[in-house]
């Protein structure tokens, strides 16, 4: 296929600046959240381009829009820092099978880490799980960091038309229609993992089923208000 | 039916200037308090009318004195910003049925989930559960958001003359005869569904039982001393 990215915006270009801030601001959001440590990474896609901006081989809550960088889907260096981080074929080969996505969140979380190696799957016990199926995301069985296209393709393969995977005893990938919805959901499967945790240690939950998902699915969308509310908490911390 | 009060005092009137300023500030508390996330609400009646103002689909901790809506019990628009929560009528319906509730709390505490979907009640086993029965609060099965009248009379049913219910997969609606009451035990509830959680992990705990619940009831109160500590927090970080 030929890359399309010669039509996007240049690195630099001011059409991308609100979209550089806006995934530095997802970024430092999740590490405010205590989801991501001193790794974990998000892409956006570039619109209208076979491309994508994500962190050039920086921390998330160190990411500043000095480093960033673009990529395209076979990895092609096309601006800001050079040193995208090692496993961009998350980001790329996610994004070239799975045109609805337009935000890739990888993350090391605890909660997706420990059910990954559990039998059980990460079961829904509350209505935020309904972006997930009743079994649960799926388990990404194959074990290395994702620093190759092949491994990427796998990931891909296991991740399917879902919203999230886990990814066995490393962590978790997360998409979403956009930046705000791929923040959210990461936020909303820890908590989510976190919850399973604590109740199966009691017994067996009632977990939500497959219909019951859908009545909370086909319920009145959220607003992005959490996006405003994550930003405020992020204010609140770095402000005197 | 509309409001009852023939002189319903507009949303930013001086009469409810300080019911709304401690509206927010409790809104602020939840959140401060890890209670609350991006989702939430509390409400409190207007005194005398068939009325409340809740918070203009904000989240809690972003709410401001423009982001408060005053609704009556059908759900219309009586002033404020003029977007109500999705689940206004779980505030409606519980003020509709309980005229001794002031002020109502719905949260997604990750305690109240959590007890929600299991087999086991969270009960009392500190003092600070007196407010409670024996048995714990009850859970409302339902399914869905509260969006409708429907659901909201489902779920005032399931509560019942209590002060909590928890909701399945969902969180927690807590009532009060004050806002100050309702944050209290809001945050009473999420701690005690944090000390039953741990203490379950080391077997059956010694729950109070009514009598002893009683006991702690009889004595003296310690008025208001929870809220201006909560208080003291948000200023603390501001």
């Amino acid at each position: 296929m030929d890359s399309i990215n010669s039509n996007g915006p240049a690195f630099d270009s001011s059409e991308l600046k609100e979209l550089k801030q806006k995934l530095v601001d997802g970024c430092h959001i999740l590490d405010r959240e205590g989801i991501t440590d001193g790794f974990g990474h998000v892409s956006v896609r570039i619109p209208g381009a076979e491309a994508l901006l994500t962190l050039a081989g920086v921390s998330p809550g160190c990411a500043t829009v000095d480093r960033l960088v673009m990529l395209d889907f076979d990895g092609n260096y096309l601006g800001g820092v050079e040193s995208p981080p090692y496993e961009w074929p998350i980001h790329t080969c996610i994004m070239r099978v799975r045109p609805d996505v337009m935000s890739v969140c990888h993350t090391h979380s605890k909660w997706s880490a420990l059910f990954s190696v559990l039998r059980g799957g990460l079961r829904p016990v509350h209505m935020y799980a309904k972006f997930l199926p009743a079994a649960g995301p799926p388990i990404y069985p194959g074990s290395g960091l994702i620093g190759t296209v092949e491994r990427g393709e796998a990931l891909v393969g296991a991740l399917k038309d879902s919203a999230a995977i886990l990814m066995r005893a490393h962590g978790d990938t997360v998409v979403g229609a956009s930046l705000e919805q791929a923040i959210l959901r990461t936020i909303q499967l820890a908590f989510l993992g976190e919850l399973a945790h604590m109740a199966v240690a009691h017994g067996e939950p009632l977990y939500l089923t497959a219909d019951e998902l859908a009545t909370f699915s086909a319920d009145q969308a959220f607003p992005a208000r959490p996006w405003k509310y994550y930003l405020s908490r992020l204010r609140e911390r770095h402000s005197p | 039916m509309t409001a009852n009060r023939k002189d319903l005092p507009k949303i930013d009137s001086s009469e409810l200037k300080e019911l709304t300023e401690k509206l927010i500030t409790a809104c602020h508390i939840l959140d401060h308090e890890g209670v609350t996330d991006g989702y939430g609400h509390i409400s409190a009646r207007v005194p005398g009318a068939e009325a409340f103002i809740t918070i203009a689909n904000v989240s809690p901790g972003c709410v401001t004195p423009d982001r408060l809506i005053m609704q009556d019990f059908d759900g219309n628009y009586l002033g404020g910003a003029k977007t109500p929560p999705n689940e206004w009528p779980i505030h409606a319906c519980i003020l509709k049925a309980r005229p001794d509730v002031e002020s109502v709390a719905h949260t997604h505490s990750k305690w109240s989930t959590i007890f929600s979907v299991l087999p086991i009640k969270l009960k009392p086993m500190h003092h600070y559960g007196k407010f409670l029965s024996a048995e714990g609060p009850p859970v409302y099965q339902g399914i869905g958001l509260v969006r409708t009248v429907e659901r909201g009379n489902e779920l005032a049913a399931a509560l019942g003359d209590g002060p909590a219910v928890l909701m399945r997969a969902h969180g927690d609606a807590v009532v009060g005869a004050s806002i100050e009451q309702v944050i209290e035990r809001t945050t009473r509830l999420a701690m005690l569904g944090e000390w039953n959680h741990l203490a379950l992990l080391h077997g059956e705990p010694k729950y109070l039982t009514a009598e002893e619940l009683e006991v702690y009831n009889a004595d003296q109160r310690f008025p208001m001393r929870g809220w201006e500590y909560f208080v003291s927090r948000l200023q603390d970080q501001r």
